[in-house]
């Protein structure tokens, strides 16, 4: 088999003498380091300032970061966080193949969905859902023209928390089905025509073939709403559902402290935030895969070259061929 | 006569007001090879993909191996076929694209094994020997685990020719699968295909290689403009063409 790699490997061309890499004397970088001066000079001084405010108690910053009650509504705001995601994302990947479905009646109550729930504030939505029972006191499901029917109050089925489940779920649904859709629109029609050219049905080369590829483009947005949702997960404080910052609230309703809770809280949404940051970089190196050659450095490996390397150029060089090529010339 | 594996009776397709295909007959004999050649735009690429109901037929009559392509005849009346029908005609058709359309997430073995696990159903261990054979058969035995992205073109769209086979269609259908290809890349996939069409595969090539087409060809049609201008033995139409437009065309071909 004549492959144009065959020449390069072939031994009997003699690659001409490698030359010396270049020893040159690398370009000064000097506002660089202006740049990280001023930069430091700025964080030490609102840093200072916040350590040094006269009515900052840190102390009691301290006193209620690990405070039970605060660590339950951490998990509150985790279990919120989660399940409201888990409701967008299915939902969404629902809405998405329902809005790009060839059947006009589908399409459209996707349509629908997307512009109601996008269209109104999600504090509002978990509004009317806590205060459903006001105008609807019973719940009744049955089958219609008999006498099979279950009735319970409203109040008792959508409690606080389900409450705000739905109302931070079926928004992000809406927001999910169009990262879902873009992703969808970003396969290649070849590979859907190619699948199909094997048989596959269309609930296969969306399950099989197009959703895994647009899971590239859906991911890096889907860390964004996680995040996103994370924070708004605290507008469930409206429906008095025990969550991180409706637990600060109650705490500084109580002893005045408003700043340091809010700091205690926020401590926190940072924490949990940088830890869904960092989970989000192995979801993408994981779906990158076949898809490029190198795989982008993780986090760690990045820091390291931060801080080794602060004035080097990125270590791409004419004599540095990435490993994958070395590969294809075997 | 046996059946032939594609009957045309004056096929008919259009796309809005462009009629790409007007009235296509031919017919194409099992263990047949059949190349197709044109200039782009001749409705050569549209009719590949009307035997495989990728595309629709707008008129006429298009049946492979004695049954219609995407409809049931009753009596008079012809009904449309349900997508489940139309999935499994497909799958006894293999079809090889001029950009692969390899599954970029998926290594080389698992592509090939897509179909005959998911739509087939067939056992994990029958479908992985028969992949590895087939790597084997298109000279890329050492490639299994490697994902497409880091092949050459023709290794490619020589796992390519092992996904369709491993479906061990009845008929194969070439959408021009060397134009996408290096020139010194285009040898190993006509090499494959030449010893597909030894082997008795049924073929249609859509293709620029008049080298190919003279010497693995059984029959040979010029298309321009949605129709068949001249069709015939390669090596006639190719040295002796009677048309002026095939004339004309051939002299720029090579």
């Amino acid at each position: 088999m004549s492959t144009g790699s065959d020449a390069i490997s072939d031994p009997t061309f003699p690659a001409a003498q490698r030359p010396d890499a270049i020893k040159a004397i690398p370009v000064r970088h000097p506002w660089r380091w202006v740049a990280a001066v001023v930069v430091l000079a700025f964080a030490a001084a609102v840093i200072y300032t916040f350590a040094t405010a006269p009515g900052l108690q840190w102390s009691v910053v301290g006193q209620f970061l690990f405070y039970p009650e605060i660590l339950r509504g951490i998990l509150v705001t985790l279990e919120l966080t989660a399940i409201a995601m888990a409701i967008g994302v299915v939902l969404g990947v629902i809405l998405a193949v329902m809005r790009l479905s060839a059947n006009p009646v589908v399409s459209s109550v996707s349509w629908l969905y997307i512009w109601f729930f996008r269209g109104t504030p999600v504090l509002v939505q978990i509004f009317f859902w806590f205060n459903i029972g006001s105008i609807l006191p019973y719940l009744h499901i049955g089958i219609p023209f008999t006498h099979l029917f279950w009735i319970g109050t409203t109040n008792k089925i959508v409690t606080p928390l389900l409450a705000a489940i739905l109302g931070l779920g079926l928004n992000e649904a809406a927001y999910m089905s169009e990262i879902v859709r873009a992703g969808i629109i970003s396969v290649d029609t070849g590979q859907t025509e190619a699948a199909q050219a094997l048989g596959m049905t269309r609930v296969l080369v969306m399950r099989r073939i197009v959703l895994p590829q647009a899971m590239r483009v859906i991911i890096p947005p889907t860390g964004n709403e996680t995040i996103s949702m994370l924070k708004t997960s605290s507008l469930a404080y409206i429906a008095t559902v025990g969550e991180l910052f409706f637990i600060q609230k109650e705490i500084s309703n109580f002893n005045y402290d408003i700043i340091e809770l809010a700091i205690v809280a926020s401590i926190w949404y940072l924490a949990m935030t940088s830890v869904l940051t960092f989970g989000q970089y192995y979801l993408e190196r994981y779906f990158a895969r076949g898809a490029s050659r190198l795989l982008p450095p993780t986090p760690l490996q990045r820091f390291r070259r931060l801080l080794f390397r602060f004035h080097e150029p990125p270590p791409v060089g004419p004599f540095e061929p990435p490993p994958i090529y070395e590969e294809r010339l075997h | 006569m046996a059946t032939p594996m594609v009957l045309a009776e004056s096929v008919y397709k259009c796309f809005g007001r462009l009629e790409v295909l007007r009235g296509i007959n031919l017919s194409v004999a099992a263990r047949e090879v059949l190349c197709i050649v044109g200039p782009s735009g001749s409705g050569k690429s549209t009719f590949l993909r009307c035997i495989n109901h990728l595309e629709k037929i707008d008129g006429g009559r298009l049946s492979v191996d004695g049954e219609l392509v995407g409809y049931r005849q009753r009596g008079d009346k012809i009904y449309e076929l349900p997508d489940r029908e139309v999935c499994r005609k497909r799958a006894e058709i293999g079809m090889v694209f001029q950009r692969f359309n390899l599954f970029p997430h998926m290594t080389a073995l698992e592509n090939i094994m897509e179909a005959p696990l998911r739509v087939r159903g067939e056992a994990q261990k029958a479908v992985e020997e028969r992949g590895r054979a087939l790597l084997n058969r298109v000279g890329l035995a050492d490639k299994v685990d490697v994902y497409p992205n880091h092949l050459s073109g023709g290794q490619q769209q020589r796992v390519a020719i092992a996904r369709a086979l491993a479906m061990q269609p009845k008929l194969m259908l070439f959408d021009e699968p060397t134009s996408a290809l290096d020139p010194e890349l285009v040898g190993e996939v006509l090499d494959v295909m030449r010893g597909l069409a030894q082997d008795g595969m049924t073929m249609v090539v859509v293709t620029h290689e008049m080298g190919f087409a003279r010497e693995v060809g059984d029959s040979l049609v010029f298309m321009d403009g949605g129709v068949i201008v001249e069709s015939g033995s390669p090596r006639e139409v190719l040295a002796n063409p009677q048309h002026e437009r095939t004339r004309s065309f051939l002299s720029k071909v090579f």
